[in-house]
């Protein structure tokens, strides 16, 4: 059949016209919460660019935090990704949503979970061997000086508000902190809390506290962890450690921290492809450790991160998506 | 980025030359801070005794006293009964509602600054009066000091001091500082050529013309420069809770990340109150000493 150039282009045209919007119809607009913490950040970037050139999703980051933004998503199901979730700091609420349908749990983004304990600097370690566990820590007031009290030692906790500042209070009061002579420090901010990580770190100072993997930071200024001495007893954990009314703490430690991708219903029913790659997604630490070395390394962004990646671990995100997907996202990188 | 389309983008520097900037940068402060941060830390040592001294103090006075030696501050700057009794109430309600530790450890870092900003910020004031040169190079300064996100300067002032009160206090007064040396300035200019023409003379000299003229006649304006300067160091006291200051900024923090809404507006409001008794005093103070001018004419 014979079609004239004018209505062969208009067809082309007509179909390109129908092609583009349709693929982005599919998936939408879609809000991506851009957590305040650079690994979070990353992954945000790392779905933002294989949702948007991969599934043709309109993307959109918005800052985020772990308690904000799973409360917001809970009630409001804004944002509709929330990247890097952890679970254990709104655990049961977000098994209440889940079970309620309001929210899904897709794919557990760390394999390793995240890490979290009390730590000191790798150089400082191995200068005092005989360091290994928490109490063997606590029992040296005299090296961790508190530059605001020197009778007694400096231990710095967890910033105001976050989670772990009820945990890490009450495993200071469990393993007798106050009591050896040290004072647990409100640092304030995630940025007070690095700031004096490598402020010590920069002039070879002992330091103690809290920190979490993975992290710039443990990339960065390598720590070792302190050993609890105990396992990790979820039982009391639950019923007192994780909480501020806990009158009486006991020894424990902290479990390795679940960090699932949590998305909303909407984005699932919208994108089921795209819901699909989200349940495949996820890495190691020490893939996560490299990315965010790389990054603090080069002053990068999260989006910087995650091209790194895109480009570094081609076996690993290949195996999320299909193969005219990746072929997609491989070619607008 | 040598193509021709340098007229449309902008022609930046490449990223890697950028990114090689900004470590140089980088490692300059670091070194500067593994090499000059103890040292730094030893000059500020005396302010910290001081500052943790002063907080005990608060802290472990009795309540009653406390509240006793405000008013009583508050009555000789004001000589205004209401507002002492505005001022007590406002003592006893933020005690009620079981925020007084916390608020005694930010009157006292407030009351730091506040007399720091004023021991260094008025002889910068008078000096940037006296001469232009002074002033011109000055005044961008503050520029720099009132607009720059105090979390630009924060985290550097952290690696070089640690967490806590110092660092807390310089970061308060980087901030808080600018009003009170530009209305310093100001005032000493606003003070009328006759009057200083009529000192000289007299034959006063330089000294007796500032002390006994210039600074007496500047008073409203130096006191309007105070009180702004207070007002600015509460607004920083949240700020300076993100590296460890302690005090109703912590509690405010806590609050955001965790949607108190009740926590963040006692907190909120405790500021607010010691803000308003801050002011209204210092204000009062500086109307009663211009009262004088007004009933001399």
């Amino acid at each position: 059949m014979r079609m004239s150039i004018t209505a062969m282009a208009g067809a082309a045209v007509l179909a390109l016209a129908n092609i583009q919007p349709a693929a982005a119809a599919d998936c939408g607009r879609v809000t991506i919460a851009d957590m305040n913490w650079a690994s979070a950040e990353f992954a945000a970037y790392i779905d933002k660019i294989i949702l948007e050139t991969g599934y043709g999703c309109e993307v959109e980051l918005v800052p985020g935090d772990t308690m904000p933004t799973s409360t917001s998503m809970m009630e409001k199901s804004e944002p509709d990704i929330a990247p890097e979730l952890w679970i254990n700091a709104a655990r049961t609420a977000l098994d209440r949503a889940v079970a309620e349908g309001r929210l899904i749990y897709a794919a557990e983004i760390l394999k390793d979970g995240g890490v979290e304990g009390w730590w000191i600097p790798e150089y400082l370690a191995a200068e005092h061997p005989e360091i290994k566990t928490v109490e063997d820590a606590l029992k040296r007031k005299d090296l961790f000086k508190n530059p605001e009290d020197p009778d007694r030692g400096a231990f710095y906790g967890c910033p105001a508000g976050w989670n772990c500042q009820l945990t890490t209070a009450n495993l200071f009061r469990a393993y007798k902190g106050e009591e050896m002579g040290f004072e647990l420090i409100d640092p304030g901010s995630a940025a007070g809390l690095d700031g004096s990580i490598s402020k010590a770190y920069e002039r070879k100072q002992p330091w103690i506290g809290y920190y979490w993997a993975p992290t710039w930071i443990l990339g960065k200024y390598p720590m070792v962890k302190l050993d609890f001495a105990v396992p990790h007893d979820k039982e009391h954990w639950n019923s007192c450690t994780a909480l501020a009314e806990c009158d009486n703490p006991k020894m424990n430690s902290w479990p390795k921290s679940e960090v699932y991708t949590v998305v909303t219903p909407r984005f699932a029913k919208s994108s089921p492809e795209g819901m699909a790659y989200l349940k495949k997604r996820g890495w190691s630490n020490k893939v996560a450790n490299e990315v965010l070395a790389y990054m603090s390394d080069n002053q990068y962004t999260g989006e910087d991160g995650a091209r790194y990646f895109l480009e570094k671990y081609p076996e690993l995100w290949k195996n999320w998506v299909s193969a005219d997907v990746a072929a997609k996202v491989k070619k607008a990188l | 980025m040598a193509d021709s389309n340098w007229l449309i983008e902008f022609p930046a520097l490449s990223r890697d030359t950028l990114r090689l900037l900004q470590r140089s940068i980088d490692e300059t402060f670091r070194e500067f801070s593994r090499s000059y941060g103890q040292a730094l830390e030893d000059f500020f040592e005396p302010l910290l005794w001081f500052m943790i001294w002063f907080e005990r103090l608060l802290l472990n006075a009795p309540w009653w006293l406390v509240i006793a030696v405000i008013a009583s501050c508050a009555y000789l700057a004001s000589r205004n009964w209401k507002m002492t009794i505005g001022v007590i109430a406002a003592f006893l309600a933020i005690g009620i509602f079981g925020m007084w530790e916390d608020t005694m450890r930010t009157v006292s870092i407030i009351t730091v600054c506040t007399l720091l900003a004023i021991v260094i910020g008025i002889p910068i004031g008078v000096m940037m009066a006296r001469y232009d040169r002074a002033q011109a190079t000055i005044t961008p300064v503050l520029d720099v000091m009132q607009t720059m996100p105090s979390f630009v300067y924060l985290i550097p002032v952290v690696m070089l001091l640690g967490i806590g009160r110092v660092p807390g206090v310089i970061a308060v007064i980087i901030y808080a500082i600018p009003p009170v040396i530009r209305l310093t300035n100001l005032g000493i200019r606003l003070v009328d050529k006759d009057v200083l023409e009529a000192a000289n003379a007299f034959g006063a000299d330089f000294k007796q013309r500032l002390f006994g003229v210039q600074i007496p006649l500047a008073m409203p304006n130096i006191m309007a420069g105070v009180n702004q300067t207070i007002m600015m160091s509460l607004a920083m006291v949240v700020i300076a809770s993100m590296i460890g200051v302690k005090g109703l900024g912590q509690p405010v923090l806590k609050a955001i990340t965790n949607q108190y809404f009740s926590m963040g507006l006692f907190n909120g409001l405790a500021i607010v109150a010691i803000a308003i008794v801050f002011d209204r005093v210092s204000q009062a103070y500086g109307h009663r000493i211009q009262k004088h001018r007004q009933v001399g004419h």
